[in-house]
């Protein structure tokens, strides 16, 4: 188990590190390399020598990228270029935003999917499977934003149930009957394709265990089906699931970002959005890192629990869960 | 004479028997064709694409054509159809001239992803090695960063030009070809005909390509058709972000985020662009559950108990 804790925690050290290095090579591949992006074009070229300086760019790229990385992991996140204000100090509470938007949305969509799905899987095909089916099939080719906007008309604009974007109503703000408010439309928007994918997933793979020996045996021995279900069944159908969470992560922080923009939630997501209208070098590189780092750890977390939870998995192995 | 003696001898001589079996494109045809869900995504599907490809003749008006005496007109007004937006172009060409962008995103980004990732995951599924090895935590590290912040942040480096666009998309689309493309070599490489190919001297890249890829084709292929779906959503996504297709060309998520600007003017506005991406997007996916029904040799053609009765009779030796 230690072993294979390590090397899964240096693995992701090295997707960090990987992620890191193309994200930096990145803007000095852009046309013009970082000054163009850096650097105001109307200084005169004695001015912009010594900022090139004061940057740093006038250095070789691996040592610009070494004293980069330092500083990141100093938690100096540079300074933007407009107001010349710490990346840390904007960014961070965007991050918690984006958390709490991400973290209800995950929670509902599993409390609605895992149920659903296993009661889907012991009633196949039928009224309430269909229903399932039509749903995922809606959620994975509806785009989620357009969802958000017409969620917006109706709910917002024609019946002024809910608030119409923002997290707070103005001078709100901490009002935690006001925030649940404020997160019901955007919700359900980011909630929907996870529902779609989760109950699927918990849907085949309840399917599947219900289909081995021990189940039959159980039944054969005389339990009544729910026992069977839930005592037998569900707790290594629910394993796989584990996984499927951590893969999912990624497409999260995405569809966050989406929603956000929609709903104005003031997040990481729609911070990253802007930024790189304006193109803000630093505020981009240090969101870009912060997500990869918030997927990489979750991704390490599902694996652990994966092998926690399965005694089966076998750890030793070269390749481990993950190949 | 009758069946039973002229069959063995000159089986050409019964017109309805014929020594072929039906070829691999009938049957799938026959297969799909049954699928009520995909043969609707096809024609939905097909008329997109005849919409697309005859935009200019179906509206008198150019997308991108300001008339500010007109703005903010009421569907059916005048001549058109769905109404103006606030610059007073119409929504009706607007939204033909989208499908063009998006279904041209669509299927370019599938075939490029489809391309790239058959090549890595075919090169790392039948050598094996260090290729693999290299290719598949390269697989690892693209499936775990959020690809849309990926894209944000290359198209705002290099501009939001819509070629960078297709070649972003590819670059982070080309995971999950590679992934099957090499589940199925490393299967394949272990047949015998591939040992037999190797025997006689054919070479890798010859039993790659001559040999394997045919047998890989199937999920390939369906790969490809769920990858324009996907391509489209994330191309309006990025439009909608003001990331993707800039003006004065239009799409269909350009449209959306413009829309969402004047939703208290005109609330209809929101609902067509998206309506269309979400048509489409439904249409490709249908077909892309048809044609996996129909290439899984597993899964056999629906037939009637009536033809299922013509078949016996026809092609039935003993004629008990």
């Amino acid at each position: 188990m230690t072993e294979y804790l390590i090397r899964r925690t240096l693995q992701s050290v090295l997707v960090l590190f990987l992620i890191s290095v193309v994200a930096f090579l990145l803007i000095h591949a852009a046309p013009g390399g970082p000054k163009s992006i850096m650097m105001s074009p109307r200084v005169s070229p004695e001015v912009a020598k010594i900022q090139e300086r004061n940057l740093g760019l006038d250095q070789p790229v691996p040592i610009q990228y070494v004293k980069w990385l330092g500083n990141m992991l100093q938690g100096d996140l540079g300074n933007t270029f407009k107001n010349n204000i710490p990346v840390g100090e904007i960014m961070w509470p965007t991050v918690k935003n984006t958390l709490v938007l991400m973290a209800a949305a995950w929670i509902v969509s599993l409390i609605i999917a895992i149920p659903w799905g296993i009661y889907n899987s012991t009633r196949e095909y039928g009224l309430s499977d269909q229903t399932a089916s039509f749903i995922s099939y809606i959620g994975f080719a509806m785009p989620s934003f357009w969802f958000g906007i017409i969620l917006q008309e109706i709910f917002a604009l024609k019946l002024g149930w809910l608030p119409l974007s923002d997290m707070y109503k103005l001078g709100n703000e901490g009002d935690i009957g006001d925030l649940l408010l404020h997160l019901i439309m955007p919700v359900s928007v980011l909630s929907l394709g996870f529902l779609a994918s989760y109950m699927k997933y918990a849907r085949s793979s309840m399917l599947e265990v219900l289909d081995q020996d021990y189940i039959r045996t159980a039944r054969a021995k005389g339990l009544k089906e729910r026992r069977v279900v839930f005592r037998h069944a569900l707790r290594n159908a629910l394993i796989p699931i584990i996984t499927i969470l951590g893969l999912d992560l990624p497409i999260l922080v995405s569809g966050a970002a989406l929603t956000e923009r929609v709903f104005n939630w003031p997040g990481m997501g729609r911070l990253f959005v802007e930024s790189a209208g304006q193109r803000e070098y630093s505020m981009l590189m240090a969101i870009t890192l912060v997500t990869a780092l918030f997927v990489v750890v979750g991704n390490l977390v599902a694996d652990i629990l994966y092998a926690i939870v399965d005694p089966r998995v076998k750890l030793g192995k070269k390749g481990g869960v993950s190949a | 004479m009758s069946e039973t003696q002229s069959a063995p001898l000159a089986p050409t001589g019964n017109p309805k028997v014929s020594r072929r079996p039906p070829g691999a494109l009938r049957t799938g045809w026959k297969k799909f064709s049954s699928n009520k869900l995909a043969v609707v995504g096809l024609i939905v599907l097909v008329f997109f694409v005849l919409v697309a490809a005859l935009a200019p003749w179906l509206t008198p008006y150019k997308p991108d054509r300001i008339d500010m005496m007109f703005p903010n007109l009421k569907p059916g007004t005048g001549n058109h159809l769905l109404g103006t937006d606030e610059l007073g172009r119409d929504i009706f060409a607007r939204l033909l001239f989208s499908s063009r962008v998006s279904l041209l995103v669509g299927f370019s980004v599938a075939v490029a992803t489809v391309m790239i990732g058959t090549f890595i995951g075919a090169v790392s599924g039948y050598f094996g090695g260090w290729a693999d090895t290299i290719f598949m935590r390269l697989v690892d590290v693209m499936n775990s960063i959020p690809l849309l912040f990926l894209n944000i942040l290359v198209l705002a480096i290099f501009d939001p030009k819509f070629i960078y666009m297709i070649l972003i998309l590819t670059f982070t689309g080309w995971m999950g070809v590679a992934r099957l493309v090499r589940g199925s070599y490393l299967q394949l490489r272990e047949m015998q005909y591939v040992e037999a190919a190797q025997a006689i001297g054919v070479s890798s890249w010859g039993i790659i390509i001559r040999h394997l890829l045919r047998n890989a084709t199937a999920p390939i292929i369906v790969n490809a058709t769920l990858m324009v779906g996907s391509a489209i959503l994330s191309e309006s996504a990025l439009s909608y972000l003001g990331m993707g297709v800039q003006p004065p060309q239009t799409s269909w998520g350009q449209m959306l985020s413009n829309a969402q600007e004047f939703m208290l003017i005109d609330p209809l506005q929101a609902v067509y662009p998206g309506l269309c991406i979400l048509i489409v997007v439904l249409a490709v996916n249908f077909i892309g559950d048809g044609l996996r029904d129909a290439m899984d040799p597993r899964k056999k053609a629906m037939m009637s108990p009536r033809r299922l009765d013509q078949w016996r009779k026809s092609f039935s030796k003993s004629k008990i």
